[in-house]
């Protein structure tokens, strides 16, 4: 099975939104200058307060609704799901460990079932007690409030019906709860391996039971974390206040240094840029724009840093549509795809690739993303006289293509770019620019019969269904169709369904990086990866720059940060 | 702009006798007997400031038709043509088109990138004369058809008065309480969207067409207004009174009588029409409702080189230079052409 995702969250529409979730392989960090961050800096000082700029009002302040970066970033540390993620860099960083869970679940054999139980006296952080039956409450709001994640719990038993009923406070037959002795047992109707990892979304960290069915971004409900919000002004401030005591719920968690955290909406990111530069500024969530990185890099090359993430940009090429159903012409648009000419286009925040799973994901060959890409070094120059001769052998010369993309930036570049490639190769190729509102519902139209164009994805989780439901024959559906290429090959359709089953991610991660090579290599050349994209940490003179963690889920990890010591 | 003083100042001029600019310009007094788009042709040319930035917009309307040439034979390039992984030979050194951290190269000063190039690497100079055919094109068409439809509904209104002119008076003001901007933002950005369907009539939303009919509907009552004021005093003067008694036709009466007198009402609008009209496409491109890239347009430009204003000025300076210049000529000479045809108001300026 495959998962079906609506969330448009996990699509980069402006630059501070398309940063969803980080996965940074060590080895990757290692190439771009990582500085052997262990995540014990300096001397620190314990407490003070920070300042930091988001330069938009995250999507929600309430984890049954947030599904964007800006949202997941600072709530991670507020609200614990069952499970949850090591607070660690690279790979380990990736690790699901038990969160308000005692250990990680029990899974039946058949893979329908998923048994946990809660920890002993766990207390949100206005003191109430956490009981079990708290997450059916919290994974109704998820389905009552129509969130974005809402589809990655509908594998559960009595969802469909739960949403079909209207009626908030129904029970949803596949979760049993037993407060008393904290058992909860969740049954799905098919085997999802990947559902562990959807207990450790930011959705489904825990509320109180009586949390009301309404978008709480206002005042957002009492979480288990190392922080609470205890202010929120929206398209202003939000403040994140230090949990007392924390430490003594005995979570495998580590506690936060910082006292207080304002994060300040502060809508022009040059300025977030010039204030963190200044020390007006602790953090910007936001990577310093592209204008500004020559300055940043001159001024404060000690304190920014930029990590790849577990994210691919492609272009999807229809399988259903002329001259894209015919393989050699797909083949002779990757060979003819100039990968570094596109990285420059992104200032160089991207790292030029060719597979499609990304770096930190199981499954993930970074020889084949490099070195063997089956086109050539992603980093050269690509081979356009090959790509000429495949074309004319398809016959497929001076056909008529139209590229789309939408207008957020960069991508209006990038589709421009693209499309003088395939006229160099030899095709005729049109930029047809959307609106990024309405761009991925226009080309996941199959009316509209997109031809080829930009696409992007990053990680939800770190598990390679969150990818491969994007190339999954089965996830094709005639109006918001994420397969933008309709590829439909029974061999990948098959891998993906056999795959799923399986719970064990490291036994069969060698079978999914056979998948990546089969999808991306000719005679498929399904669709054109050409890298990952890079983010990046920057923050003020104040900060201890060694102590951060650049989580591979959830980015910049605000529980590191530590004010050096003699800071006030 | 504030077409109602423009009309008053005109009006006058327009309706009265030879005599009113024997009496404004002594000098004119020599060439009593002509007609007054004569004499004003005659005053226009002796205005040497009008003339200078007549010709400059010209020399830029040329250089802008001389796009093609310029990428063909100068730069080798085409508007539309990537060169990001190309170099280029400056002070004897091959240096990056897009540098790898995204910089485009600044101006050589040489056939090849001689304004340098965009983010993309095309050449910036070939991109500026191309992008100045489109928002000249679109500012002349827009000025024409704002022309046309606001003489049709001033004129009508203005004739027929009663329940037409109540109508289409009304109409006009409910346009007119739109601001300029924010009308044309809303109308380029949901035409932009999903182009425009009227029964036969296709326009894909990336057409230069929605910018221009964008452009030419918000300005329509900016220049009705006055015409309809114009034509209602018209229409009880007594030439019209005596083409009605010599049975002459409402239709014919406009074309032949009425017309005839607003046309130099018209001479000093267009240049202002079209100067706006060039204004409000830069305004809307930059907004992202005007022209959509890839096609250029000084607003495009300007609305690419913000983004790039610290490491890559000249991207937004050139363009927005180009702007100011084209808008400068055209009011400048516009004004030389109120004062031949008013002068007038030139002495009225002047005391």
């Amino acid at each position: 099975m495959s998962l079906k995702v609506d969330g448009p969250g996990r699509r980069s529409r402006l630059l501070a939104t398309l940063a969803a979730l980080a996965l940074a392989s060590s080895a990757t960090l290692a190439a771009c200058g990582d500085d052997d961050d262990d995540g014990s800096g300096g001397a620190t000082a314990e407490g003070g307060e920070i300042t930091i700029s988001q330069s938009s009002q995250p999507d929600y302040l309430d984890p049954a609704l947030s599904y964007t970066v800006n949202g997941w970033e600072p709530m991670w540390l507020v609200y614990t799901p069952l499970l949850t993620y090591a607070h660690e860099e690279g790979t380990a960083g990736a690790e699901l460990i038990p969160g308000l869970a005692e250990d990680l679940p029990e899974v039946s054999e058949d893979g329908l079932t998923y048994t946990l139980t809660l920890r002993d006296g766990l207390t949100y952080s206005d003191g109430t007690d956490v009981v079990a039956s708290d997450f059916e409450r919290t994974i109704q709001r998820v389905l009552n409030l129509e969130s974005g994640g809402a589809p990655f719990y509908q594998v559960i038993e009595g969802a469909e019906d739960y949403l079909a009923g209207n009626d908030p406070e129904a029970d949803i037959s596949g979760i049993e709860t037993d407060d008393e002795s904290g058992e909860i047992t969740i049954t799905l109707t098919e085997a999802d391996s990947s559902f562990a990892n959807v207990l450790a979304m930011n959705f489904a960290g825990l509320v109180p039971g009586d949390t009301e069915f309404k978008n709480l971004t206002e005042s957002p409900p009492p979480g288990v974390g190392t922080y609470e919000i205890t202010e929120s002004v929206p398209n202003r401030q939000f403040v994140m206040e230090r949990v007392d005591g924390f430490a003594d719920l005995g979570l495998e968690i580590p506690e936060a240094s910082i006292d207080t955290i304002t994060t300040q909406i502060i809508k022009n990111p040059q300025q977030s840029t010039q204030d963190v530069l200044n020390g007006e500024l602790d953090y910007q969530q936001d990577p310093p724009p592209a204008d500004l990185k020559p300055t940043v890099i001159e001024q404060a090359d000690d304190r920014y840093e930029e990590f790849t993430t577990s994210s691919t940009y492609y272009f999807f090429m229809n399988h259903d549509v002329a001259p894209f159903d015919d393989p050699l012409v797909r083949e002779a648009v990757n060979y003819g795809v100039d990968k570094p000419a596109l990285a420059r286009l992104f200032a160089g925040e991207l790292a030029p690739g060719c597979s499609f799973l990304p770096p930190g994901m199981p499954g993930y060959d970074e020889a084949f993303d490099t070195t063997e890409c089956p086109y050539g070094d992603p980093t050269q120059p690509p081979d356009i006289a090959k790509a000429q001769d495949l074309l004319k052998q398809a016959g497929a010369d001076g056909t008529a293509v139209t590229v789309y993309g939408n207008t957020d930036d960069p991508t209006p570049a990038v589709t421009q770019a693209y499309a003088d490639m395939l006229n160099e190769i030899g095709l005729d190729a049109e930029v047809e620019l959307l609106d990024g509102g309405v761009y991925f519902q226009t080309v996941g139209n199959a009316k509209t019969e997109a031809q080829t164009g930009f696409t992007n994805w990053f990680q939800d989780f770190p598990h390679p269904l969150n990818f491969y439901f994007l190339v999954d024959g089965d996830t094709i559906q005639p109006t918001n169709n994420q397969n933008f290429g309709n590829v439909n090959d029974p061999k990948i359709n098959d891998t993906i369904d056999e795959l799923s089953l399986e719970t064990d991610l490291e036994a069969v991660a060698d079978q999914w990086a056979e998948l990546d090579r089969y999808l991306i290599e000719p005679p498929q050349s399904s669709i054109v990866p050409y890298g990952h994209r890079k983010l990046a940490t920057f923050v003020s003179e104040r900060i201890d720059f060694e102590s951060i963690i650049q989580h591979p889920v959830y980015q910049n990890d605000y529980s590191s940060f530590a004010l050096k010591e003699g800071e006030e | 702009m504030a077409p109602d003083d423009v009309i008053t100042a005109t009006a006058g001029d327009l309706l009265g006798a030879p005599g009113h600019h024997a009496e404004g310009d002594p000098e004119d007094a020599a060439v009593v007997g002509g007609s007054p788009l004569r004499l004003a042709a005659r005053r226009l040319r002796r205005d040497r400031g009008a003339l200078a930035f007549g010709v400059i917009f010209l020399l830029l309307v040329a250089a802008c038709l001389a796009a093609p040439l310029w990428a063909n034979e100068v730069a080798h390039t085409t508007v539309s043509q990537n060169h990001l992984t190309d170099t280029v030979e400056q002070d004897g050194e091959q240096v990056n088109v897009v540098g790898f951290d995204g910089v485009p190269i600044g101006p050589t000063w040489e056939g090849e990138f001689f304004l340098g190039a965009d983010q993309n690497g095309r050449d910036n100079m070939v991109r500026l004369l191309y992008g100045g055919r489109n928002s000249l094109l679109i500012g002349v068409i827009a000025a024409l058809i704002t022309t046309l439809l606001g003489v049709l509904i001033g004129v009508l209104a203005g004739y027929f008065r009663g329940w037409t002119d109540a109508v289409i008076s009304r109409g006009m003001d409910i346009l007119w309480a739109f601001p300029v901007i924010l009308l044309g933002i809303a109308l380029g950005t949901s035409l932009a969207l999903g182009g425009l369907q009227l029964g036969p009539i296709s326009i894909s939303g990336d057409s230069l067409a929605i910018p221009i009919m964008v452009i030419s509907v918000v300005y329509i009552p900016y220049l009705a207004r006055p015409i309809r004021g114009q034509v209602l005093a018209l229409r009880e003067k007594e030439f019209v009174e005596a083409a009605r008694a010599q049975g002459m036709g409402s239709w014919r009466i406009m074309r032949s009588e009425i017309l005839p007198n607003i046309s130099s009402t018209l001479l000093v609008f267009f240049p202002l029409l079209f100067a706006n009209a060039i204004l409000l496409e830069a305004a809307l491109s930059f907004l992202g409702a005007g022209v959509r890239p890839p096609n250029p347009s000084w607003g495009t430009m300007i609305s690419e080189g913000v983004d790039r204003i610290v490491t890559a000025p000249y991207l937004a300076i050139v363009p927005g230079a180009m702007l100011v210049l084209t808008v400068l000529a055209l009011n400048v000479f516009g004004d030389g052409i109120r004062d031949a045809l008013d002068p007038r108001a030139k002495i009225k300026a002047k005391g």
